[in-house]
C-alpha cells in the first residue's frame, strides 16, 4: 500500500513536471479545448497504467513520447465531451505576439493550420521533428527505418509547402 | 525549408502557452477510467465469445430441442466427438486471444502497436469465420439427419422417387438450405463490417500509411 502510493507520487510528480509534452501532442491532435483536456485525460491514464513497467533505462520525456503519440495516434476514441464543441477559431491557440512582426505572426498562424491539416502519421513526424528529435528517434518511435523517416518527412515538407502556396 | 524552421522556434520557445495543472489536478486523473480502442475491442471480443458459446449450449436446455435432437437419432461419436472439438477449439482461442491482448503495449513502437492491435482482431475474425462455418455445417448435418428419420419425409421421397422427381426435388432442397445459410451469413459479416469499421478505420488508414513506407 505504501509502495503505491510513493509509486502514485513520483508519478504525478513527473507528469506536472514534463506536462507539456502531453499538451503539444493534444495541441496538434485536437481541435479545440473539450477535445485536448479529454485527450489529455486519456494519455494520463495511458502513461499511468505503463508506469509500473517503467524502468528509467530511457529519459521519462523520451518514454512519455511514445506513450503520448501512440494514444493519440491510435489509442484514443474521442469522447462525449470533446465531440460536444467544434469551435475551429479555438483550433489555432493563440500565437503569442511579443517578439514578431505581423507577417511572421501571420505566417506562423498559417503554419499551424497548414500542420493541422496533415494526417495522424504526418503530424507524429512533424511534432519529434519540431521536438528536435533525431531521425533514429523517430525511426525508433514510429517503427519505421531511419531512411523512411527522412524520405517521409521530406515529403511532409513538400506536403506543408504546397499547403502554403497552393 | 525556412517555414519549418520558423515554426520550430515558436514550438520550443511556447512552453508557458499551456495552462498548467498541479499535482492535486493530475491525481483524480490518474484514477479516471480509460476509454481505449483496446478496451473496446476487448469488451466486444469477449461478448462475441460469450455470443458463440451461448449460440452453442442454449439450444440443449430446451426440452423441444432436446426432444428433436433425440428424433435425428445423430451417433453418440459423432455428437460427443463434435461437442469435444467445439469446446476445444473454444479453448484455443482464448488462448490465443489472451496472449494476443498480452502482445499489445502503449510503450512499443506506433507500427507495433497497431500491428498487435489488427493481429488481435484478427483472431477474433478467425474465430468468428469458424463459427459461421461450423454453424453451417451442422445445420446442414442437422437437417439432414431430421430429413431420413421423419416418417412422411420417407413416404413422401419414395413417391417422388417412383415419379422420377427425387433428383430436382433435392436441388431445391439443397439450394433453399443454401441461400438461406448464404443470407444468414451475410447478415452477420454486414454487422461485424459495420461494428469494426466505425472502430477501426483510423486504425486501418494509419496501419497503411505506415507500411506504404516500407514498399
Amino acid at each position: 500500500m505504501k509502495l503505491s502510493k510513493e509509486l502514485e507520487h513520483r508519478f504525478v510528480e513527473e507528469l506536472e513536471k514534463h506536462q507539456n509534452i502531453v499538451h503539444k501532442v493534444c495541441r496538434l491532435y485536437t481541435n479545440n479545448q473539450d477535445a485536448h483536456n479529454d485527450l489529455f485525460q486519456e494519455i494520463t491514464i495511458q502513461l499511468w497504467k505503463a508506469y509500473p513497467k517503467f524502468r528509467g533505462d530511457s529519459k521519462f520525456s523520451t518514454w512519455m513520447y511514445r506513450v503520448s503519440l501512440n494514444t493519440a495516434i491510435t489509442l484514443y476514441r474521442k469522447g462525449k465531451r470533446a465531440i460536444r464543441t467544434q469551435n475551429m477559431d479555438d483550433v489555432l491557440y493563440k500565437v503569442k505576439a511579443e517578439d514578431y512582426d505581423d507577417t511572421e505572426e501571420q505566417q506562423l498562424k498559417l503554419l499551424y493550420k497548414a500542420v493541422h491539416q496533415l494526417n495522424d502519421i504526418e503530424k507524429a513526424l512533424v511534432f519529434l521533428y519540431l521536438e528536435d528529435k533525431s531521425y533514429r528517434e523517430i525511426s525508433n518511435t514510429m517503427g519505421i527505418s531511419e531512411v523512411n523517416a527522412r524520405v517521409k518527412m521530406n515529403r511532409v515538407k513538400t506536403k506543408l509547402r504546397t499547403i502554403l502556396n497552393p | 525549408m525556412d517555414e519549418l524552421e520558423l515554426l520550430k522556434k515558436d514550438w520550443q520557445k511556447d512552453t508557458a502557452e499551456y495552462p498548467q495543472l498541479s499535482a492535486e489536478e493530475i491525481y483524480p486523473m490518474i484514477l479516471k477510467k480509460s476509454s481505449s480502442l483496446v478496451k473496446w475491442i476487448f469488451y466486444i471480443s469477449i461478448a462475441e465469445l460469450v455470443f458463440w458459446i451461448l449460440m452453442n449450449t442454449l439450444p440443449f436446455l430446451s426440452e423441444s430441442y432436446k426432444e428433436n435432437f433425440d428424433k435425428m437419432e445423430m451417433s453418440d461419436t459423432l455428437f460427443y466427438g463434435l461437442n469435444i472439438f467445439s469446446y476445444a477449439i473454444i479453448c484455443v482461442f482464448i488462448y490465443f486471444l489472451y496472449t494476443a491482448y498480452r502482445s499489445i503495449s502503449v510503450v512499443d513502437t506506433a507500427k507495433g502497436l497497431m500491428k498487435n492491435i489488427l493481429r488481435t482482431r484478427k483472431i477474433v475474425n478467425y474465430y468468428v469465420i469458424y463459427n459461421l462455418v461450423f454453424l453451417a455445417i451442422s445445420s446442414i448435418i442437422a437437417f439432414y439427419y431430421t430429413m431420413i428419420h421423419s416418417p412422411e419425409f420417407s413416404q413422401q421421397l419414395t413417391e417422388l422417387d417412383s415419379n422420377g422427381e427425387a433428383f430436382g426435388f433435392w436441388m431445391g432442397i439443397i439450394f433453399v438450405l443454401l441461400l438461406t445459410i448464404a443470407i444468414f451469413g451475410l447478415v452477420i459479416w454486414g454487422f461485424y463490417r459495420l461494428i469494426y469499421g466505425i472502430l477501426l478505420k483510423r486504425l486501418n488508414r494509419n496501419y497503411k500509411e505506415l507500411k506504404k513506407l516500407e514498399t
